[in-house]
């Protein structure tokens, strides 16, 4: 009995797992058959020659690029509003909070997590209105809204898994450095952080991923479809999901709808080179950390 | 011979507690350099908590109160370390501990020793070195780790790991040792190393070491303290241990 229980659960785990693969890989083929074709250098710059187009020495009507560039700058916004202040406070959640300052912040991160992100676009659409009508009245939507809204929206990941990296590091470990003589904050930064700076990797990882895909938030907070590469902060931007959501909605010929997969394939080539730098980057921390 | 020098570390009447429930009653003991005293008791008599009162680890715990005293002599002059007598920090250096788990930290075995030093005393260049390489020579690990200083610790095997640990805290000139089950999980002949290295040490420091195993209380303690259910219940000496009855009460107690 014990045994047959034993084999099914193994089977069942052979096949979840085989599953996710699967799946990935079905996507993976579709996306490329469908989009790898669409792949050239008109997709990216439309009709403007390339080296005209990178040095934006003309404007690009019809091409990815200015999402590409826009859709770049969200991540970059984002992530460095969203992970040094994640980081930060889950270092204050895992070793300062008291248990009761815990469990209420633990409530508000919850809280954020769960709020879906038309909800976080149209905070920031209604807080561009508040602007205007009291002590900036030129305030308007655009790329900085955007990131800030969008940072707002991936903070939780990488609190939550900030302060669970920091939790799950064993009593031994986490009482060394203070037997060392280790001040609080620098066995925080000086065994902790770097014990836990795999987990913490995660969480960004999750949070760029998060922000490179998101539209609902830009829809309401500055994104265009037209806009051209964005001159500074406060200028309306374009950015790859939009892009591929307008396609797929209001594409008029076949060649649109296939430019439309061919721009989900950038994107997902995007993040995942995106996700190739950050393990990188934690890499090169890490050997740092070891060694020296 | 120091029966009449003055004792390093005097704890009294130290109770410690972890959410109201009580771990430590009432204890009182004194620890004097030259001598190994062994705390010998059941698992969960409070043992690993005595030692961390000592250097007032508890403290990283949430929910754990002390009362009592910790007086430590520290270059003629003493305190309660209780009570602002030295910085926390430096209380906890010249009070070591190595852990019941050996806890080397997934740096380079280099890193291990130099990281405390840096950071705690800012020591660098030639005197970090020469520190570095003097303590892993008192553990007599030198030999077998020189030419590998960059590898993982955690390449060590478990005898290494703990000699290693030693080795860290004893770069940063503790005058008292606590040491939790340092031969735990040990083979024969690396117990018997780190026996030898104890007996060495105990000359320079106060060592305070819990033990498991009876041989090894015989081979090693000066006096033996044993913990019943967070109180001294009994102290003896090691002509006790030659002596049947007491010796069989212990056995009883503890092993
Ligand atoms: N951080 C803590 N939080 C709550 N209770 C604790 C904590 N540390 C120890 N205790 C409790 O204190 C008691 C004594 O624990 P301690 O670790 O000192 O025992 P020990 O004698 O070292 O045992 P062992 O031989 O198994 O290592 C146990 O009942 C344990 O549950
Ligand atoms: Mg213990």
């Amino acid at each position: 009995m014990q045994k047959t229980l034993d084999r099914l659960l193994t089977c069942l785990a052979w096949l979840s797992g085989g599953g996710t693969l699967l799946a990935v890989s079905l996507l993976l083929v579709f996306l490329a058959s469908h989009g790898m074709p669409g792949i050239d250098a008109a997709l990216f710059f439309g009709d403007t020659p390339w080296l005209d187009a990178l040095l934006a020495r003309k404007p690009i009507f019809g091409g990815i690029w200015p999402a590409l560039v826009g859709t770049f700058s969200l991540v970059f916004l984002a992530s460095v509003f969203s992970i040094p202040l994640g980081i930060a406070s889950g270092i204050y959640l895992a070793e300062y909070a008291s248990d009761h300052r815990h469990s209420l912040l633990d409530f508000m991160v919850d809280l954020l997590s769960g709020t879906p992100s038309i909800v976080m676009g149209l905070f920031g659409f209604t807080a561009i209105l508040a602007l205007r009508k009291t002590f900036l009245p030129g305030a308007r939507t655009g790329l900085l809204l955007a990131g800030l809204c969008i940072g707002l929206l991936v903070l939780p990941y990488v609190i939550r898994t900030t302060e669970s990296a920091l939790e799950g590091i064993p009593d031994h470990l986490r009482l060394l450095g203070p037997s060392l003589g280790l001040t609080r904050w620098q066995n925080i930064n000086k065994v902790l952080l770097p014990l836990a700076g795999r987990g913490i990797l995660s969480g960004a990882i999750l949070a760029v991923g998060r922000a490179a895909e998101d539209t609902a938030v830009i829809l309401l907070t500055g994104v265009v479809a037209h806009a051209g590469i964005p001159g500074s902060l406060a200028d309306k931007f374009e950015a790859l999901p939009f892009r591929i959501y307008y396609l797929a909605a209001e594409h008029r010929s076949p060649q649109e709808l296939e430019q439309g997969f061919a721009t989900a394939l950038v994107l997902l080539l995007l993040t995942g080179l995106l996700f190739l730098a950050a393990v990188l980057l934690q890499r090169s921390v890490e050997r740092r950390w070891k060694t020296r | 011979m120091t029966e009449r020098a003055a004792p390093i570390v005097e704890v009294s009447d130290l109770t410690v507690s972890f959410s109201g429930k009580p771990v430590l009653d009432a204890v009182t003991l004194s620890l004097w350099t030259g001598r190994i005293t062994v705390l010998v008791g059941s698992s969960g008599s409070g043992k690993t908590t005595l030692l961390r009162a000592i250097n007032r680890l508890n403290e990283c715990f949430p929910h754990c109160r002390t009362e009592g005293a910790v007086r430590l002599k520290l270059e003629g002059r003493s305190g309660d370390i209780y009570k602002d007598f030295l910085p926390l920090p430096e209380v906890r250096r010249r009070v070591g501990m190595v852990f019941q788990t050996p806890a080397v930290l997934p740096f380079s075995i280099l890193k291990n020793l130099t990281l405390p030093l840096r950071v705690t005393l800012g020591i660098w260049g030639n005197v970090l070195s020469d520190r570095v390489e003097r303590a892993l020579q008192e553990v007599s690990l030198w030999d077998e780790v020189k030419d590998r200083l960059q590898d993982a610790a955690t390449t060590l095997s478990g005898g290494q790991q703990q000699r290693l640990c030693l080795a860290r805290i004893l770069a940063l000139e503790p005058r008292v040792l606590l040491l939790d089950e340092p031969t735990a999980s040990l083979d024969f002949r690396t117990t018997h190393k780190i026996e030898e290295l104890l007996a060495r040490l105990k000359e320079r420091y106060a060592i305070l070491a819990v033990s498991h195993s009876l041989s090894q209380v015989r081979r090693l303690a000066d006096r033996v303290l044993v913990l019943r259910e967070g109180r001294i219940a009994q102290e003896l000496d090691p002509q006790h241990l030659q002596d049947t009855h007491a010796f069989q009460a212990l056995l009883d107690e503890v092993f």
